[in-house]
């Protein structure tokens, strides 16, 4: 099977002018729409860089979101951003965040913790009324202990070893409390569970309402770090790639590379920001990816421009001929390796979950807009500087 | 077949088993802790307290020494930054001069009847330096003992101040208690309280309390709060305030003593050998702990002291007060038993404390990340489906569209992806969510490397080479472009390794193998299939591509 049954004959170069000034545009409109470095600002940055707490709670009693914002708000936490999570039906899960004041230390954000997590237990209608512990947040150590203490299983032998039974017990009743998320009725308890501790279990231990799934906390002189780190890798990963287009190719190939780079960043910048996505580190990352990935592409394009430039026939052609004439002959590959990447990234966005739909974003626009970018971007600058410092020749010797 | 043939097929396999080694069984990766749960916790070692904590042991070192030379008129003070040392007077300077230059790590500067006493760059370097080491040792102690299986603890930072401690399996409930654990120093001291007193009635302010003893802190003494949510003085004020307290509330946290002590250490957390949790006969949780034996030397004398006149000593943990005792006599064994007010959890944490040493300074905590077992399981689902189904959609259309040599492919990208697999488990690397996404991309753009080299040989096919002429110059013509756009990518994942922790070093990891075995296997194997089928079929015209 192929996509073109001829070689095509499209004169790209013909509409470069229209389309670096669409794509350019599209960009500017992003970033107005997005208004970054101002304080009407749509770019939403994660707590890593802004330091702050963020967590993910699971409600075993359905809760509506505006019950728990009530009760953060009256509990006194200000600023909390709540937004629900998809989770398994009976249960409700909550994304918490909440910013770091400036100059917050260890100690505050401990104690907002604390009080979140008290605020979120009040949330518990039995809680109120029942002061038994609650399986859901105790640890295997507390529910050992009492095992062991009461010696339930009446057994023989040292300290050491009688500890060990009941720590098993204990390990795998947070276990199966792992897999859920929470345990919902005493029925998911281990089925094994010796009837002597399964009673007592029933007895002294209520069922919470809330479990916390995932917790962050950073503290804002980290997060300052975080966002000079995350530039730098950026700003050296544009330099290092620069430096070997230089000098595997010419400076005109160079410049039209690292172009397209920047124009694939901002593109998927502008419209990740669009789109409501949120950064983070793992974000920045494939932030990364996308470079190296749309830097890739570029280059399949750009080979075959040195190696035509090296043919006889082009000796006498325009440059923008040679760029036409390679765009083409590539044209089918450049298609497809973009799909197989393209497949890749849409199924992490689609069936990744929502960890990886963040993460797998930027890559999904870089693929689309790196093909693009290689055609539209990168070699368009390799003509228009062609047309103002003559690099023919150049390009030529060097190849 | 040939003997080349052969050869690279052994190479192939070889390579093949030899990343096998490495990952079979499946056992051996380690799941990050954003896939199998876990805490994560990075800390910063307060370097500023170790320098504080030498002054304030040069200042009672100073002290020491000017006792036993009876070298009465001269004071000592520590503050943050220097120890100053008042009254030299003509006849003693020779003597103080002797005393402070044992102290080769501070300056000394003249200042009138004073000498002020600052620490040295290279000093304050090397305190910090072991202030880290020390600290990176007791974590690693106090996690040991406390049960964690396979905790990570690995230094970081530009100044190797940093600690990353992980710890996976490790839940909510536990993450409380052992951040207790890393956060505070674990340093106990034994001191006298001083004879004269503060007035026993709650003082709620140091300055209060300071006013009572009549505006200045006698010679060689310091105020310490004492908690009083177990008093070991009840007045009939206090008693008024636990009335007032409603139940379950910590009201008596507010009420508190200062307390006039010693500044000399009789003996600290270093003297100790071994640690428990006890039971006294009323059942309350005390801590037991044995003594080496200058300590035992040392408690022998401090209660011999003790209960000869009478006087209370005190037991401060990070200086702060844990319990107050007095002796009714001389003890000579090595054993001590504290009582505090103690939880359970709370004798369980001190004498594990106390058992592996203490720290320097204390720990500040910078990021604190926690993730329950089922969210990572979740993620391990989602990231596996995305995975499975983004590569068996590619091995379709590999099939579907290059046919035989489709088939080529999906060899060299299984190839690909057991010595993927085989570089991750020798570099003993962490697989994390974003890590399984870089696996899937990676495979992604391994295929890339087929289709461009495919691609080539349909043209050079349509151009009217012979099929291994074609087969050659496409493999040739595309060598370098496909080591150009690898080159790119592996920088790309090279600066990710550098500034990336955690599950972005995972990320990096597997693109940046990825990119090394795509190269090898789209070059090596994909060419060496192709020969090795041209070989059993000489003189062959068409290929299917």
């Amino acid at each position: 099977m192929r996509i073109f049954e001829k070689l095509p004959h499209i004169d790209f170069m013909k509409w470069k002018g229209v389309a670096l000034a669409i794509s350019w545009g599209i960009i500017v409109v992003c970033l107005l729409i997005a208004r970054p470095f101002t304080s009407h600002s749509r770019v939403k940055v994660g707590m890593q860089f802004t330091g702050g707490i963020e967590m993910t709670v699971r409600f075993r009693i359905p809760m509506a979101a505006d019950q728990v914002r009530t009760a953060l708000q009256q509990g006194g936490i200000a600023g909390a951003a709540l937004v629900r999570y998809q989770s398994p039906p009976g249960t409700e899960d909550y994304s918490i965040k909440v910013k770091a004041k400036a100059g917050q230390d260890a100690k505050d954000s401990t104690q907002q913790i604390n009080k979140i997590l008290d605020v979120l237990k009040g949330l518990d209608p039995q809680g109120k009324t029942d002061s038994r512990q609650d399986l859901n947040t105790e640890s295997a150590l507390a529910l050992s202990g009492k095992w062991y203490d009461a010696n339930l299983l009446g057994l023989q032998g040292d300290e050491q070893s009688r500890r060990a039974v009941y720590d098993s017990w204990a390990g795998k009743i947070t276990e199966a409390r792992g897999v859920k998320g929470a345990i919902t009725g005493y029925n998911d308890l281990p089925s094994d569970l010796p009837a002597p501790l399964r009673e007592m279990v029933k007895k002294e231990f209520r069922l919470g309402n809330v479990t916390l799934r995932k917790f962050e906390s950073f503290s804002p002189s980290i997060s300052g770090e975080w966002t000079q780190k995350t530039l730098l890798a950026v700003f050296w990963a544009s330099m290092a790639i620069l430096l070997y287009v230089m000098f595997r190719f010419t400076m005109s190939f160079a410049v039209g590379g690292i172009v397209s780079l920047i124009h694939d960043v901002l593109m998927a910048l502008g419209l990740f920001v669009l789109f409501g996505y949120e950064f983070s580190v793992p974000v920045v990352a494939s932030f990364l990816i996308l470079m190296g990935y749309s830097m890739s592409d570029t280059i399949v394009v750009f080979d075959r421009m040195r190696e035509n430039s090296h043919k006889p026939e082009y000796r006498r052609v325009t440059v923008t001929k040679l760029v036409n004439d390679s765009i083409n002959q590539t044209l089918s590959r450049t298609i497809l390796t973009s799909l197989s990447v393209l497949f890749v990234a849409f199924c992490l966005l689609v069936f990744g979950g929502p960890a990886l739909r963040d993460l797998s974003f930027p890559i999904f626009v870089g693929v689309i807009t790196g093909t693009y970018s290689s055609i539209y971007i990168a070699a368009p600058v390799v003509v228009y500087w062609d047309q103002w410092f003559g690099g023919k020749d150049k390009l030529k010797q060097h190849a | 077949m040939s003997k080349r043939s052969l050869f690279r097929l052994v190479w192939t396999l070889l390579i093949c088993a030899g990343s096998a080694y490495f990952f079979l069984p499946f056992s051996k990766v380690k799941l990050g802790l954003d896939l199998q749960g876990g805490v994560h916790f990075e800390l910063e070692v307060q370097g500023q307290e170790a320098l504080e904590a030498d002054l304030r042991d040069t200042r009672d070192r100073i002290q020491e020494r000017l006792q036993e030379k009876a070298i009465t008129s001269v004071t000592v003070k520590s503050d943050p930054t220097s120890v100053r040392v008042d009254g030299v007077t003509a006849e003693s300077q020779p003597a103080v001069t002797k005393i402070l230059n044992n102290f080769g790590g501070y300056t000394v500067t003249e200042q009138g009847n004073a000498r002020i006493l600052t620490q040295k760059d290279f000093y304050q370097k090397s305190l910090k330096d072991d202030a880290n080491k020390r600290a990176q040792q007791i974590i690693e102690n106090r996690i040991n003992q406390f049960g964690v299986a396979e905790p990570e603890i690995t230094p970081s930072g530009t100044e190797g101040n940093r600690i990353i401690v992980e710890l996976p399996g490790v839940g909510e409930a536990e993450r409380e208690r052992i951040k207790g654990l890393l956060s505070t120093p674990g340093r106990l001291e034994v001191r006298f309280l001083s004879k004269k007193q503060p007035n026993q009635i709650p003082v709620k302010t140091e300055a209060e309390a300071l006013a009572m003893l009549g505006g200045q802190l006698p010679e060689g003494t310091e105020l310490f709060p004492e908690l009083m949510e177990k008093p070991s003085v009840v007045t009939n004020q206090m008693k008024a305030a636990i009335r007032a307290a409603k139940p379950g509330e910590k009201k008596l946290d507010d009420v508190r003593q200062w307390v006039l002590l010693e500044n000399k250490v009789y003996y600290d957390g270093g003297a100790i050998t071994d640690a428990r949790r006890g039971q006294d006969q009323m059942g309350t949780n005390t801590v037991n702990f044995t003594l080496n034996h200058d300590g035992t030397d040392a408690n022998s004398k401090l209660t011999g002291i003790a209960a000869s006149e009478g006087r209370q000593f005190a037991f401060l943990l990070d200086r702060k007060i844990i319990s107050v005792l007095h002796s009714d006599e001389k003890i000579t064994g090595g054993a001590v038993e504290i009582k505090g007010n103690f939880t359970q959890a709370q004798a369980d944490d001190l004498s594990l404390k106390l058992k592996s040493g203490s720290l320097r300074a204390s720990m500040k905590f910078l990021e604190e990340q926690s993730m329950e077992a089922s969210l990572g399981a979740d993620s391990i689902k989602h990231g596996i489906t995305a995975a499975v189904i983004g590569f068996g959609t590619i091995i379709l259309f590999m099939v579907l569209w290059y046919k035989w040599s489709g088939l080529n492919a999906i060899v060299a990208l299984s190839v690909n992806l057991i010595v993927m697999l085989g570089l991750l488990g020798s570099f003993q690397a962490t697989i994390t969510l974003p890590g399984i996404a870089g696996f899937a991309l990676t495979l992604g753009m391994a295929v890339d490397a087929n289709i461009l080299i495919f691609e080539r040989i349909r043209e050079e096919l349509d151009a009217g080479k012979s099929v291994p002429g074609a087969i050659q110059a496409g493999f040739d013509k595309v060598f370098w472009t496909i080591v150009d756009a690898h080159v790119t990518q592996l920088f790309a994942a090279l600066l990710l390794f550098i500034f990336g922790t955690g599950p972005v070093k995972g990320f990096a990891v597997s693109l940046t193998v990825g990119v090394v075995a795509s190269l090898f296997t789209s070059i090596y194997v994909s060419r060496f299939i192709y020969d090795w089928v041209l070989e059993r079929h000489p003189g062959t015209k068409t290929l299917s591509v």
